[in-house]
């Protein structure tokens, strides 16, 4: 199996036996949730679709894997998503097959999708590798495989010598304490992993120092951080989770 | 007295039970024109009866007119400036048989119904409530009887955002009654003209001016640099002339005087940080003689009465001359009394500065207030403004308000970009020709009534003790803290961990190196014309002309003599002296806060590309310290500074800007102004880079650009010294750090990156290949392997069992291939092994600490790693290479 980052997305492209697009959190409608905390845009939905199809046009997938929350609003479906949601999804549907593992936002989706397009909560294997929304345990199945995952809006912040930084959305690489998440020994025989990918709605982002600190999900409490690795999302190699930390502390006087 | 006979005869009687036997010089000249109706711009120092040359003119009229509520508005800045009018205009009021009333912030409740009810004849407000008055339908009404409106200390509003308000709500005046009486009250200013012209914009009107500047008594004094002296020579002075007020530039150091004064007994601290209470209560104690001294800062500088100042002293330069007019002007004043003040300068440049500003204040040299034109943030706050008074509105109407008053007569287009913009955050609705209220719109106006900016608190949690530790000023916050950032709060350290829902999340954390965020929001900028000057008297070194006395004049000589017994170089208004220091680079140029600050950033963002390094900066009047690798010398921003292009100077800094802390922080305040970001939201849950990503290309990012182009920096002036650079009129040297080059505070600072964003990525990747694990093991005696981390390896590493330079590098997880090294016997399989840590071995004998480099990062093996050093990369260059190779090896390795 290979992985390609794409950094427009930012999107995966995983190859096997087909090519799968994978892309997580496009949280659409989250525009009408900012407007309730104060802030006032309009809709950029068209841009993120457009982004969306790009990167299906240039990567020309047999399958898009949508890693959840695709809408905003829980436990409500609002206006603005009604609207959008049937004409974006009609649309990925006009380029390519298109799978939902749907996510904690994802409530109500069943009136977007066909029952056949909507995958379990819990996570599910495609052309070998594990794919889930990452807000829930997952399944047994997914035991000793790569397993790629949204909710968890990765993004770090580097430091250059004199204290500018960079924040740019990422990409956790981590094994998981199997007995923590509920695996039974080497499903495959392989060593259970996540890929947590970044949120392809370009408005949010978690710092992965604080979910590293403050894990949110089953995911994150059974990360084995001293072997998590990190990656831009056009794939560079930004290092272990040390690299992060000691960010300021080698500079100690 | 023929102009007081004019008068309606009860005006009269209160001239007499006043006591005055004649009018002041500013009455006698304002009266015949005010009578006539002119609008009037009288110019004149606090204390000169300014307020009752205009006001009798305007009670003559309010008696013989047919009066109704809000006859007259007297609008002032300040809240404290209403309660003192209040109290000063309430006499004549109950004598002439006028109601009157003031309105602003503090007033209750019930005291506006009342006033809503049955208007008073003269109101006194601000001009944010005066805002206010065009929303409340009652209130609304009674603006048609508007005839006359007063606005004191015009020159604190006119060059301000507040001011432009201003002039729309006058102009919106006029759409119910009709034109109205305009008096316009000021201190001196060098451009009484234009200021005239913001109050009245095309209308005629007169100016009445008394000339403060030719009764002003300066002297300059030194006392050396020590804190306890200064502070002793004021003391001093206070015995000497009695009641005192000491001016200050901060509060900061309003509190530290105030301590070392507080055992004398007879003086009080008096600045914008105390109470109410505290402050009135100075102010009481002050004019009634019961304080000698009264330390302040700007807070004293307005009309508010404190009764007879005999002198008063400036505690250091008053960087501006309007500052020191207005400040030494409060001294004296029965009529044509001299004001008599001493500035007290703290240091070489201070000393300079200061006879500088004392020479300008005598000749009547005071800076211009300019007026900001066309802010698109005001014209979207008042473009709400009239959609909730008029529920819809047509362009056309719109726009001949706006035409009408000063500040935007020249709108053009940028109402229908305005307009867009508004419509797009849905603040107003747009129909064809029609702007239309909304819901929001009239909240937004309940809450944003001021051009002036309410800080929020954000709160800091500490993550370990799970406790809140304090509160950081907003602006600070977006400024200044991003995730994994270090500052100061309550005297101890912190790392920012996390932003958002209202609150900051930290950690504690030890001591950095480097500059930690701070926020100076207190400091006034010196003018380029009074650097310049400085720098003219640097170079004549003529002080007899400044009328220096002994101790200043003995101080300057020596500083001078000591430059040129170190052979250093003096940097003069013709000479610019770049310095090498051991922070980093210091260039010595005399052009004031705003152009240097724009010089600087010119400067900084052209260095942090050419050398791919962040560069810090920290500037004043004088001087520019630019924080760089040691390896940047004098020489190479010399020839950098040579090849400026002037015109080029905007578009740099428009790139540079975007990623300051300033920048976003302007933008966030704009962006409230458009109906984006409402007043209390929490816009830290969108992290601040996004933010600004938001307003690219729009009008609320060319506000802020241009709200920073002029009254943060001043880019026309930072044009005009590269010009001269480039036409030799000004000359530069380079030359070590010389005593010059080290003087003064620096009063800005911030981080310049390079535009490229990758220098972060290098710095990490630098970081993570330097703490790598590895083994090193001798492929010649095949009998020594060593683990160690990459920092602690040598340029050559050598083998201390057999002194060969044949050296292989493995990752911790391959250490088991060494052993295979000394076997004997091989399979064939481990023979491709030896082979490969001998091609591993070789390239270390050859490439040294980079080839271990290299070979520490992810997926790079002897192949890649000669790759890599083939291209004879160096620094951050090689870096990207290594960077790209690993970048490759993700793409094509098949295990994850």
């Amino acid at each position: 199996m290979r992985l390609e980052f794409v950094g427009e997305g930012p999107a995966l492209l995983v190859r096997e036996e087909i090519r799968v697009l994978a892309v997580a959190d496009l949280h659409l409608g989250i525009e009408s949730d900012m407007a309730r905390h104060g802030m006032h845009f309009r809709s950029r939905s068209k841009e993120r679709m457009e982004r969306l199809e790009a990167c299906i046009r240039k990567k020309k997938p047999d399958l898009l894997v949508l890693l959840g929350d695709i809408k905003h609003n829980v436990p409500v479906t609002s206006r603005q998503e009604y609207i959008e949601l049937p004409e974006a999804v009609s649309r990925l549907r006009a380029l390519v097959p298109v799978r939902v593992f749907p996510g904690n936002h994802d409530t109500g989706i069943g009136r977007f999708f066909s029952e056949e397009e909507i995958l379990p909560r819990e996570g599910g294997i495609i052309d070998g590798t594990g794919y889930i929304h990452g807000h829930t345990y997952p399944a047994p199945e997914l035991a000793g495989r790569l397993i790629i995952s949204g909710h968890h809006h990765p993004m770090v912040n580097l430091q250059d010598e004199v204290g500018c930084s960079l924040r740019s959305a990422a990409y956790l690489h981590v094994p998981l304490e199997e007995s923590c998440i509920g695996f039974s020994k080497g499903g495959e025989g392989g060593r259970s992993r996540v890929l947590f990918m970044p949120a392809f709605n370009e408005l949010t982002g978690y710092d992965i120092r604080k979910t590293v600190q403050d894990p949110f999900s089953p995911l994150s409490r059974c990360m084995k951080t001293g072997e998590a690795e990190v990656y831009l999302t056009d794939g560079t190699y930004i290092g272990p989770l040390s690299v992060l930390e000691e960010h300021g502390r080698d500079r100690e006087a | 007295m023929d102009e007081i006979e004019k008068l309606d005869p009860r005006i009269q009687e209160c001239i007499r039970k006043r006591g005055f036997a004649e009018l002041s010089e500013i009455q006698n000249l304002a009266l015949p024109l005010a009578g006539k109706g002119k609008n009037l711009l009288l110019i004149a120092p606090t204390g000169t009866g300014k307020t009752e040359g205009a006001m009798i003119p305007v009670f003559d009229g309010m008696l013989r007119g047919t009066g109704g509520g809000f006859t007259a508005l007297y609008i002032t800045p300040l809240r404290s400036l209403n309660r003192d009018m209040l109290q000063r205009l309430s006499w004549w009021c109950a004598e002439l048989g006028l109601t009157i009333g003031v309105r602003h912030g503090d007033t209750t409740a019930s005291e506006r119904r009342r006033q809503a009810l049955s208007p008073p004849d003269l109101l006194i407000t601000t001009p944010e409530t005066l805002q206010a008055l065009f929303m409340g339908k009652v209130l609304r009404k009674h603006l048609r009887n508007v005839r006359y409106v007063i606005v004191d200390e015009i020159h604190e509003l006119a060059g301000s955002k507040r001011g432009a308000q201003l002039s729309v709500a006058l102009e919106r005046l006029v759409q119910y009654g009709g034109e109205f009486q305009r008096i316009g009250l000021s201190a001196t200013v060098g451009n009484p003209r234009e200021v005239g012209r913001f109050l009245c914009g095309d209308r005629d009107f007169e100016e009445v001016v008394v000339d403060v500047t030719k009764n002003l008594d300066i002297s300059v004094e030194f006392t050396g640099d020590q804190f306890e002296k200064q502070a002793q020579w004021i003391s001093e002075a206070i015995d000497l002339h009695g009641s005192t007020l000491i001016f200050v530039n901060t509060r900061v150091t309003a509190e530290a005087l105030g301590h070392q004064l507080f055992s004398r007994g007879d003086v009080e601290v008096h600045h914008g940080s105390l109470s109410r209470d505290v402050r009135i209560d100075a102010e009481e104690r002050f004019k009634s003689g019961r304080i000698k001294g009264l330390i302040c800062t700007s807070s004293m500088e307005l009309g508010i009465d404190i009764g007879h100042i005999e002198h008063v002293i400036q505690f250091g330069s008053p960087r501006e001359v309007s500052r020191l007019v207005q400040r030494i002007g409060r001294a004296g004043h029965s009529l044509h009394e001299t004001s008599r003040g001493t500035i007290l300068a703290l240091g070489f440049d201070d000393l300079l500065e200061s006879l500088v500003i004392a020479r300008r204040a005598k000749a009547g040299e005071v800076e211009e207030v300019v007026p900001p034109k066309n802010p698109a943030d005001v014209l979207a706050n008042q473009v709400a403004g009239l959609a909730v008074e008029y529920g819809n509105i047509s362009r056309q109407k719109i726009r001949e308000i706006f035409s009408r008053s000063y500040s935007f007569a020249a709108a053009g287009s940028l109402l229908d970009e305005v307009c867009d913009q508004m419509a797009e955050h849905r603040l107003v609705r747009i129909d064809g020709e029609y702007i239309i209220n909304t819901l929001r719109a009239r909240r937004y106006m309940a809450s944003n009534l001021s051009m002036i900016h309410d800080e929020k608190k954000v709160a800091v949690f500490d993550m370990v003790s799970r406790r809140t530790v304090g509160t950081l000023d907003e602006s600070f916050v977006v400024g200044s803290i991003y995730t994994g950032v270090v500052f100061i709060t309550k005297g101890q350290l912190w790392r920012v961990l996390d932003m958002g829902e209202g609150r900051i999340t930290v950690e504690p954390a030890r001591k950095v190196k480097g500059e930690l965020p701070s926020w100076e929001g207190e400091q006034i900028p010196v003018p380029f014309a009074v650097a310049r000057e400085v720098g003219s008297l640097r170079r004549t070194r003529d002080f007899e002309s400044y009328h220096a006395g002994g101790e200043p004049k003995k101080f300057a000589g020596q500083f001078l003599t000591e430059m040129d017994r170190n052979r250093s170089i003096v940097s003069t208004d013709q000479l610019i002296v770049i310095e090498d220091a051991r922070e980093g680079i210091v260039c010595n140029i005399c052009a004031g806060h705003k152009a240097n600050e724009a010089l600087g950033r010119v400067l900084s963002v052209l260095l942090s590309a050419r050398y791919g390094t962040t560069v810090g900066i920290e500037l004043g009047a004088y001087r520019i310290l630019l924080r760089l690798p040691g390896h940047v010398k004098g020489p190479d921003v010399k020839e950098l500074l040579l090849g400026l292009e002037p015109g080029h100077t905007e578009g740099i800094l428009q790139l540079a800007l975007k990623r300051t802390a300033l920048f976003k922080w302007k933008l966030v305040q704009i962006a409230k102004k458009f109906g984006a970001i409402d007043q209390d939201a929490d816009y830290e849950r969108l992290s601040s880079y996004k933010l600004t990503e938001l307003f690219e290309g729009t009008v609320v990012q060319k506000e802020a650009y241009r709200e920073l182009f002029s009254v943060y920096m001043d880019t026309a002036r930072a044009e005009q010294v590269l010009e001269e650079v480039r036409k030799i009129q000004t000359a530069v040297e380079t030359g070590r750090i010389s005593i010059l080059g080290a003087e003064g505070l620096f009063s800005s600072r911030d981080m310049i990156a390079p535009t490229s964003p990758d220098q972060a990525v290098i710095s990490t990747l630098k970081k993570r290949i330097e703490n790598q694990d590895i083994i090193l093991g001798c492929m010649n005696c095949r009998k020594w392997k060593s683990k160690t981390v990459v920092s602690r390896v040598q340029e050559n590493p050598v083998c201390p069992k057999c002194g060969a330079r044949l050296i292989a590098v493995l990752k911790p997880w391959e250490e088991s291939l060494y052993a295979i090294a000394a076997k004997k016997e091989k399979s064939e399989e481990e023979r491709s092994v030896e082979l490969r840590l001998l091609r591993n071995a070789n390239i270390v004998l050859s490439g040294g600490k980079k080839a271990v480099m290299a070979l520490a990062a992810k997926g790079v093996g002897p192949e890649i790693a000669s790759r890599i050093l083939a291209t004879l990369a160096e620094g951050d260059a090689f870096f990207r290479e290594i960077l790209k190779a690993e970048r490759n090896y993700i793409r094509t390795h098949r295990y994850w």
